[in-house]
């Protein structure tokens, strides 16, 4: 797996060198050391979430957006993200993993996308959460933060809708299910200094953490959702509630993130993260606080201590994050 | 594998100088594009960079030209701009560009649609947040900067807030006199926007 993240970085570097003079794309560079301690393993850890988990982990990786015009302009975007992560846990090794893997084409009324990309659903769907350590929902089982499939997008004067129709089994892809999931959306937040979006979804998905797909069978899921983002002042917050029923059982999940910028430019970044969960008819609770500081344009330092109820763990962990861009 | 993954490591470094990450983009360039030019039928995104066209004698220029120093985490010399060339059919017929300058109440996005002779036909703030940014997002605001090009920001000092007296810069009325930090933070964004694209998408036309 490996040696095909570094074929691929190889023939993106290849392709990408073209372009040096059209100054049509980006590429950056992305590694982060994180450690921390877990209550419940008793030890140090080297994962943000589960070991199985995708996010966050000791890594190095990349991103890569290419336009693509004509002599009327733009009329494609591709965007190739990927991670080489480092699993500590049962042994040392590595995984290759790949999140933007996406053609993006604008045909006018609406840009459609194929390839692996953010499901319409939720707050999910319209946050950064790449290098972050608080995740929202969809890495709680409501949603997936990538998954395999086409989609599109149409932006309103106020607003915007958007609608996919994935594979339903996030980081891999494995046949056999599906996901069609939409969000229609109110407000511009950095423009409006607020935002609020609806989400239906339905579909058939598999259980899963990372790349391990956890169930032989897709489950039935019905879903249905409000979320909305507001900003004042320093003042960031995001709130969401998403409810229906998974594999034939009532779930909900109440989500609240609120942020304060301290210091010039906002350098410093403390942030609350309460969330409630109802799943197979038990209620948990999960509770996070974090912080972030941008050392530089490239540099971040992040830390957060997280409670989880249905775990009952309790973990403290501390990031080192670089991102970079390059040139050719 | 891990041959394979050093390979992969080392072209990456060895790419050449590096970007910083900050960079200021349009939310939904569809939107904005069309609300900004209505008479548009697409747009064309560039990528542009001081230290990759110009370096460090580009960089002072700039400078110069602002007649203040780039400062702070939106301000270095291989900060991304996004530049976005405006079409009709095959036609140019303008130019979407934004900045980040430091406000009040942290960052502000500093937006001009400009015309092909460089004069800008629509402001507005992307980003800006506060008490009184919903008095500076009036479009009342932004229409006083309508019709300027940087010939009218030239005597603009944005280190001391001050315009030359009598000029269409001094006239622009302060929508909320409490937020005079933001008030400043735009005109020496708008400035600062309209030096770029004189150097990146116009030729210097105003250097001349």
């Amino acid at each position: 797996m490996s040696k095909k993240l570094a074929a691929l970085v190889g023939l993106l570097l290849t392709a990408a060198a073209p372009a040096l003079f059209a100054s049509s794309y980006l590429f950056y560079v992305e590694a982060q050391a994180l450690a921390g301690w877990s209550s419940a393993a008793k030890k140090a850890i080297f994962y943000s979430m589960m070991p199985m988990e995708t996010m966050q982990k000791p890594s190095v990786g990349f991103d890569y957006v290419q336009k693509f015009s004509g002599e009327a302009g733009d009329i494609a975007t591709l965007s190739v993200q990927g991670r080489l992560a480092l699993n500590t846990e049962g042994g040392t090794s590595t995984e290759a993993q790949l999140y933007n893997a996406f053609l993006k084409l604008k045909t006018g009324w609406a840009d459609v996308w194929a390839g692996h990309n953010r499901p319409a659903m939720g707050l999910s769907s319209t946050l950064d959460n790449h290098g972050t350590l608080l995740q929202p929902l969809s890495m709680s089982g409501f949603g997936f933060d990538r998954d395999w499939g086409v989609g599109l997008e149409h932006q309103f004067a106020d607003g915007g809708a958007a609608l996919s129709l994935t594979a339903g089994s996030g980081m891999p892809l494995k046949f056999g299910g599906y996901l069609l999931a939409g969000r229609a959306a109110l407000g511009v937040l950095s423009q409006d200094n607020f935002s609020a979006g609806a989400t239906l979804a339905v579909g058939r998905i598999y259980d899963v953490m990372g790349y391990d797909v956890l169930s032989d069978n897709p489950m039935p899921i019905r879903l249905a959702g409000f979320d909305a983002s507001w900003v004042s002042g320093a003042w960031e917050n995001s709130a969401e509630v998403m409810g229906g029923t998974r594999d034939g059982r009532g779930t909900l999940a109440v989500f609240w993130r609120t942020g304060l910028g301290l210091l010039d430019e906002s350098r410093l970044k403390i942030e609350l993260q309460p969330a409630v969960f109802w799943k197979k008819g038990e209620a948990s609770v999960q509770a996070a606080a974090g912080a972030s500081f941008l050392a530089t344009s490239d540099l971040t330092l992040r830390t957060m201590a997280a409670y989880d109820g249905e775990t009952k763990d309790v973990k403290l962990l501390f990031q080192i994050y670089y991102y970079k861009g390059i040139r050719f | 594998m891990k041959s394979a993954t050093a390979a992969a490591l080392i072209a990456l470094l060895a790419a050449g100088p590096l970007l910083a990450a900050v960079g200021c983009d349009l939310n939904d360039p569809d939107r904005d594009v069309k609300r900004l030019f209505p008479e548009s039928t697409g747009f064309k995104t560039l990528y542009v960079s001081i230290s990759r066209q110009g370096g460090d004698e580009m960089l002072h220029r700039v400078e110069s030209r602002l007649g203040d120093t780039f400062k702070g985490l939106y301000e270095t010399a291989d900060v991304p701009y996004t530049m976005y060339q405006i079409f009709k059919g095959k036609d140019l017929i303008g130019y979407i560009h934004g900045v980040n300058t430091k406000g009040e109440f942290g960052g502000i996005q500093v937006f001009l649609a400009l015309d092909l002779e460089g004069r800008i036909r629509g402001f507005y703030f992307q980003k800006m947040t506060g008490p009184h940014a919903g008095e500076m997002r009036d479009p009342a605001f932004g229409k006083q900067f309508l019709g300027l090009s940087l010939n009218d920001f030239k005597d603009y000092d944005p280190v001391a807030g001050q315009a030359k007296p009598g000029s269409r810069v001094a006239a622009i009325k302060n929508p909320a006199p409490q937020a005079e930090g933001d008030f400043k933070a735009a005109l020496r964004g708008t400035k600062k926007n309209l030096i770029l694209c004189d150097e990146f998408l116009m030729g210097n036309k105003y250097l001349k």
